[in-house]
């Protein structure tokens, strides 16, 4: 059957089941939206004396809050997969082990996404920040380059962490020491763009962001079958 | 003890006895000039152990990975002891790592820490493989703690270069120094001497640990299974 229909399809078919489950219950992406806001208040009071020095530090905040909110968001995505016997409803349906990932990794890029495309308006705001159109540009594509690594790795990790006793205890433990690498990176080109930096530095750090999803994107379609099979 | 792995360690204690001696006695200590002065950096013997160590553990991580990779594609119960163990001596390497290089940063730069790509990397590298003990610890089912500590162990070999580039963007600037580059090492005679003694003593030694602690895995799991032949007999 898997032959018959082709891998975009089935990766569609996966990513139409998460986004319809969410239409109708609308709890993840909200609930994620709210914590971005709210961690954005906690910072401001946090951190209300070097709010004077934002275009340096800006970048680091906005990291701190998204990767939380993602961490948030990858654990529910597979929690209902677990509670509601619907893994084993995909791992039965005749679908390439690999193409669940991609389904699953797509599903959450997309939620991530949307959430961080309403944020981060709201954090320039708040934040009393202004960027010209095209910086803007580079900036949402920083962000949506470090996002495909955030749902590659989080999907990865939160497939295994879901199967552990802690759960969701898991997922932080594992997923934070992963993702380092584009969490630097990702600050680094952020707060380059926001501090006026040399794009030439900001493009590096980007290639690195590029390079890393890469390298996760082969690990994960080369692990994942092991992940889900029993 | 087996007969090769008592060899193997007391080769490798010989070695590092060597090298310790080669380091302090023979090896020229490190001078650096101050304003016409001389200072003699006493601290630099450290240099003789710290490398040895670190580079231990990045070959017993990554032959973690490897036959973590290989559990995988083979599914024999072997490999997982062999990637598990890997990670045991590994991990306890990297603590060292981190214990001695504390001690030289506070000799040498006068902190105790600095946020640069080399500590940065093995500290990330210290809660990644801690995660991998909390994580196997977490799973309850034989199996799956072997298949899930395979494919973390590889998850984390992976990211050990990749957190060591990425502090390497301009955020972080190294103040590590460099001794082995692409051009070979900056060091020679008596210095490269004592250091490749040092180094091939740490790695026989913890080939040894790393012996024994398979043995003692195999016997663990040869007496679980004898238990269990009991109990159904």
């Amino acid at each position: 059957m898997s032959a018959k229909v082709s891998a975009g399809k089935q990766v569609f078919a996966i990513v139409k089941k998460d986004v319809l489950a969410e239409l109708r219950t609308k709890e993840m992406v909200i609930a994620m939206f709210l914590f971005v806001v709210l961690a954005m208040v906690v910072f401001s009071q946090a951190f209300g004396v070097i709010l004077n020095d934002l275009d340096r530090v800006g970048g680091g905040l906005l990291w701190v809050a998204f990767l939380f909110m993602s961490m948030l968001g990858l654990n529910r995505s597979f929690v209902h997969e677990k509670d509601e016997g619907c893994l084993e409803g995909l791992l039965m349906s005749p679908i390439d082990r690999p193409l669940i990932f991609f389904g699953k990794m797509l599903g959450n890029l997309l939620f991530l996404s949307i959430v961080e495309l309403f944020a981060v308006p709201i954090f320039f705001v708040l934040f009393r920040l202004e960027m010209g159109a095209s910086m803007a540009g580079i900036f949402l594509a920083t962000i949506f380059l470090s996002n495909i690594g955030i749902a590659c790795v989080g999907t990865l990790l939160s497939t295994i962490s879901i199967n552990t006793k802690t759960r969701d205890l898991m997922l932080p433990i594992l997923f934070m020491p992963v993702i380092i690498p584009l969490l630097i990176a990702a600050v680094s080109a952020t707060g380059g763009i926001m501090s006026g930096e040399e794009l030439t530095e900001v493009y590096g750090s980007m290639r690195f962001i590029a390079v890393y999803d890469i390298i996760f994107l082969l690990v994960a379609y080369a692990l994942y079958d092991y992940v889900i099979s029993e | 003890m087996k007969k090769s792995s008592l060899i193997l360690a007391s080769a490798g204690a010989l070695l590092l006895m060597a090298g310790i001696y080669l380091a302090f006695f023979v090896a020229p200590d490190a001078v650096v000039r101050i304003d016409d002065r001389e200072l003699v950096r006493y601290s630099q013997k450290i240099f003789y152990f710290h490398v040895p160590v670190a580079e231990t553990a990045l070959v017993f991580l990554l032959l973690g990975g490897f036959f973590g990779a290989m559990y995988l594609g083979t599914r024999k119960r072997s490999y997982e002891q062999m990637s598990y163990a890997a990670v045991e001596i590994g991990f306890i390497f990297v603590i060292l790592v981190m214990i001695t290089g504390i001690l030289w940063t506070r000799a040498d730069w006068g902190v105790w820490w600095e946020w640069e790509p080399r500590l940065t990397t093995f500290l990330v590298l210290t809660l990644m493989y801690a995660g991998y003990f909390v994580l196997r610890s977490s799973v309850q089912e034989e199996s799956a703690k072997a298949r899930f500590g395979a494919i973390f162990s590889i998850i984390a070999a992976v990211n050990v270069p990749l957190t060591f580039m990425a502090g390497r963007l301009d955020s972080l600037k190294p103040v590590h120094p460099k001794v082995f580059t692409l051009q070979g090492a900056s060091m020679e005679g008596p210095m490269l001497a004592a250091f490749l003694v040092s180094m091939f003593g740490m790695l026989l030694f913890a080939t040894s640990l790393y012996i024994m602690r398979l043995d003692l895995l195999r016997a663990r799991e040869d007496i679980e299974y004898l238990k269990e032949e009991l109990e159904v007999g």
